[in-house]
């Protein structure tokens, strides 16, 4: 199996780590990764904007480029979704590529029945679920029963785990004030769970929960699922 | 595009948010919602399969309503009411008005609606000089505050016993207390009064069952069974919408509309009215009218895609769920109605330029859909909101012209690198931060590193 | 010939020309979990709602001497039960009525203006005594659906009311407060 790595233009810009590290678990377990360089952005700014038709070619795009793929492989559970649920309401139809696209806890546990990748993390983490994760993808325990097979690890869960951390994309820019107070609402519930690390799919809720943390000088950290994963 | 309301949303969506007191009042009286729902939820077999039947009702329903609104105005004028049409508010009030009219009303008495709201209709009968009064506790208190409901179903979500406390205080000249029974005890006494002596009482409908002509009225408290039964003249104004087609219907409806509401198993009084007091019954109004509202209901009916929305059945759920509705509370919306349905829906049932801000003040996280008890899409319909916008051309100008920009960079895997490079440098530099604003005026924003995954790709990709 | 109507259900013609997206089609299985035993599940449905099951005739006698002014709904069961009404609906501080039949799945009593004395009686006086059966116990709402649509089918009284516990609000700060509008009690008494 020819498995393409889907990274998201932010992750590719800005947090190329989390990239690197779903290579290296990838490879650990033996898969055959292989990275298109012709690919952008799946279009979800535009599409959640409003621009369909701009999104509608960047949709078209993606699914030349990774037509060949076995499995397309991605760290964000937002990314994936818009592939996923979205593409094909954009293209009127769904195709081998968008049903062939995973979100990366989910191509661990679901497509390559993998629940423990051999990683250690001594810390305490609590958990945040993306709601494009949680709601488009409906994946809830898979990355749960990742993170309590990795050794050391110890998962609080926090009481608003479920709740949006406020970023939203455009929404984050458009209505500044809403999206602080969610990210408030999320920072407290995971302040009191007295984790040291809060773990997400999405890097994009990490950022935004991490732009807060330091903000306020608060002793979080965030890490993504996959660099997580690929700790030894 | 920046309108009066966006302008009105953005300073009422500051001010709340940094409220904390008022958020921490909602969240507090959302957080025992959600306990009663939970456990609300565990007196059906499926609760998921509950409401695929509510929603495939509903769809049964809205796409034949020209047949469920003909059967259901038969089955009232044969049980003795009488039906009017409204295409618009302004019709709605002005039967109601001529009405009061033809029967000499001087005093009414009104149950929760929030389609009357819809209609404003209070202003229209004051303007008018007829006394009305509302019955239900938190709309009471709306009322003699002066405010509109700030959620469809806990009209005083946002107050606190105290605030109430001297609000009765203020307005009525009660004694300041700080029980919720004095409180509720003081307008049932005031109340009762104005039920013994209003010369009509008017109800909304949560439902109107087409093969029996009857319209169904869910409350707790009895104020809408006083309003139905005390006056001699009882006036519904019923969206088109709510139709459902079989009495038997409601003994999942019911049950459905209370757990969602409030997490009750069925609310206290779940009323049932065919229409005036017959000749074999001791009491009861002697006419009973029914206005049939349009009022931009049609325009979501000729909307295939979002349709669905008309199969809401106003339980508030998905208020309750929103994170957005959590943090600004239910009057920054300026809208009848708040919270995810209201910014679906009301694009079309207002003016679709006016209120096209409300689909984008949202994060789409879903959590609206998840809660829905007859499954309306609604975070995919604030996107295609959002879409119909763009192509109205509703779109901010910079935006657009931004978005154009952005998408001639991500057509090119070249143009992309090149626009990602010059962003990196432009974040090293300190420059891009302060373009980011306003996310990064309460944030910071990260620090990219050197090289870009593709970078790292091209360098270390091809090992193994 | 109202233009109103005409141009509502023209419009609305219209618009269903093109059919929405059907929702997924829901299972078979039943909504509600099955009831074992309907006269055990009323008794504690009722009773979390705050409503008063009065257990004997003796019971009933120390209740009805609660109250001075009792009206009723003058029906055949309540007569033999309570006797005669010596006040109106408007003054009473009782109100006594039967019922069309309890619902077990949600503690609930069915009235209507036919069963219960017209619409007043059961929701104005501040305590409302309902006089039943035991075999007017149904398990379901759904049962009740269908007994009442056997009932009064083309025939319907102009109102039915489901009640369940008495009249209530948490409107403020979700205070349950009772006797918002309506009885502030709700009891029952079987007469078999």
């Amino acid at each position: 199996m020819r498995v393409a790595l889907f990274i998201p233009c932010f992750i590719d810009q800005l947090f190329p780590n989390v990239g690197i590290a779903m290579v290296t678990v990838l490879r650990r377990l033996q898969v055959d990764v292989y990275y298109p360089p012709e690919q952008t952005c799946c279009g979800q700014p535009a599409f959640n904007t409003g621009y369909c038709d701009e999104a509608r070619t960047l949709a078209e795009r993606y699914c030349d480029i990774f037509a060949d793929a076995d499995a397309i492989v991605s760290p964000s559970g937002s990314c994936t979704a818009m592939v996923r649920s979205f593409y094909p309401e954009l293209l009127g139809k769904a195709t081998q590529t968008t049903a062939r696209t995973y979100e990366f806890a989910e191509f661990l546990v679901k497509k390559l029945g993998v629940t423990d990748v051999g990683a250690t993390f001594r810390q305490r983490v609590t958990y945040h679920d993306s709601c494009h994760a949680l709601r488009e993808l409906r994946l809830k325990d898979e990355p749960r029963q990742l993170l309590l097979n990795v050794r050391g690890l110890d998962l609080v869960e926090m009481d608003q785990a479920e709740t949006c951390c406020g970023f939203g994309g455009t929404f984050s820019v458009k209505f500044p004030m809403i999206s602080y107070a969610m990210d408030e609402v999320k920072v407290t519930s995971i302040q009191k769970t007295g984790a040291q690390y809060v773990v997400s799919t999405d890097s994009s809720c990490l950022m935004q929960i991490d732009g807060h943390l330091r903000r306020q000088n608060l002793p979080i950290k965030t890490i993504s699922l996959a660099e997580v994963l690929a700790s030894t | 595009m920046t309108t009066a309301t966006l302008r009105q949303f953005t300073r009422d969506a500051t001010v709340k948010t940094a409220d904390l007191r008022h958020r921490a009042v909602i969240q507090k009286n959302i957080a025992s919602y959600d306990a009663a729902v939970a456990r609300g939820m565990t007196r059906f077999a499926d609760w998921q399969n509950a409401r695929s039947h509510a929603a495939a009702i509903k769809w049964e329903t809205i796409n034949h309503l020209d047949h469920y609104l003909e059967q259901f105005e038969r089955n009232v004028l044969t049980n003795g009411g009488h039906v009017f049409w409204a295409e618009t508010a302004a019709d709605a009030r002005e039967h109601v008005l001529l009405l009061a009219r033809r029967h000499g009303v001087h005093k009414v008495v009104k149950s929760k609606s929030m389609t009357t709201e819809e209609i404003h209709l209070n202003e229209a009968l004051e303007a008018a000089d007829i006394h009305t009064i509302e019955t239900d506790l938190g709309e009471y208190i709306c009322q003699i505050r002066g405010e509109p409901p700030y959620h469809i179903v806990t009209p005083v979500m946002h107050l606190t016993k105290s605030d109430i406390a001297r609000t009765f205080q203020e307005k009525l000249g009660a004694p300041l207390t700080d029980s919720a029974e004095e409180l509720a005890m003081i307008a049932r006494a005031n109340l009762r009064r104005e039920f013994m002596t209003a010369d009509m009482g008017i109800t909304g409908a949560n439902f109107a069952i087409a093969d029996t002509g009857m319209i169904a009225l869910t409350e707790n408290e009895g104020n809408a069974r006083l309003s139905f039964s005390l006056p001699p003249v009882h006036v519904a104004v019923v969206g088109i919408e709510k139709l459902i087609p079989r009495f038997e219907d409601l003994a999942l409806f019911w049950p459905l509309l209370s757990t969602s509401g409030t997490g009750q198993a069925i609310t206290v009084y779940n009323s049932l009215i065919g229409g005036p007091r017959q000749a074999r019954e001791v009491d009861g109004p002697r006419e009973f009218y029914v206005i049939l509202l349009d009022n931009g209901r049609t325009r979501l009916l000729a909307d295939p895609e979002q349709r669905d929305a008309l199969h809401c059945i106003r339980c508030g759920a998905c208020l309750n769920a929103c994170p957005v509705y959590k943090n600004i509370g239910g009057h920054a919306y300026g809208t009848t109605y708040q919270g995810p349905i209201g910014s679906v829906i009301t694009p079309h049932l207002r003016d679709a330029r006016e209120w096209s801000h409300l689909p984008y003040a949202s994060s789409l996280c879903g959590a609206c859909t998840d809660v829905c008890p007859v499954r309306i899409d609604l975070h995919h319909h604030l996107l295609h909101n959002r879409r119909n916008a763009v192509q109205s051309r509703f779109d901010n100008p910079v935006q657009r012209i931004l978005f154009h920009a952005w998408f001639w960079a991500m057509q090119s895997s070249t143009r992309y690198a090149i626009a990602g490079k010059l962003g990196n440098l432009a974040l090293r530099l300190g420059i891009a931060q302060p373009l980011l604003r306003p996310w990064t005026a309460k944030r910071e924003f990260p620090m990219p590193p050197r090289h870009s995954f593709r970078d790292y790709w091209r360098q270390h990709g091809h090992r193994a | 010939m109202d233009i109103a109507r005409d141009n509502i259900l023209q419009r609305v013609r219209a618009a269903l020309r093109v059919e929405a997206h059907r929702p997924p089609a829901p299972t078979g299985t039943p909504i509600f979990p099955p009831i074992a035993d309907p006269e055990a599940r009323f008794r504690e449905e009722f009773a979390a709602l705050k409503g008063d099951i009065i257990e004997n005739a003796e019971k009933l006698r120390v209740f009805l001497n609660g109250f001075s002014k009792i009206a009723t709904d003058g029906s055949e069961l309540t007569s033999k039960t309570v006797g005669e009404p010596n006040a109106g609906v408007r003054e009473c501080d009782l109100g006594v009525t039967s019922c069309d039949c309890l619902v077990a799945q949600t503690g609930s009593v069915v009235v209507s203006t036919l069963s219960a004395g017209g619409r007043a009686l059961s929701v104005l006086p501040p305590t409302h005594l309902v006089i039943a059966r035991r075999e007017q116990i149904v398990p379901d709402l759904a049962t009740a659906m269908t007994l009442l649509r056997k009932r009064y089918d083309r025939h319907w009284p102009s109102t039915l009311s489901v009640i369940t516990g008495s009249s209530r609000t948490a409107d403020i700060e979700k205070i349950l407060v009772m006797g918002a509008h309506g009885p502030k009690r709700l009891a029952l008494y079987f007469a078999d």
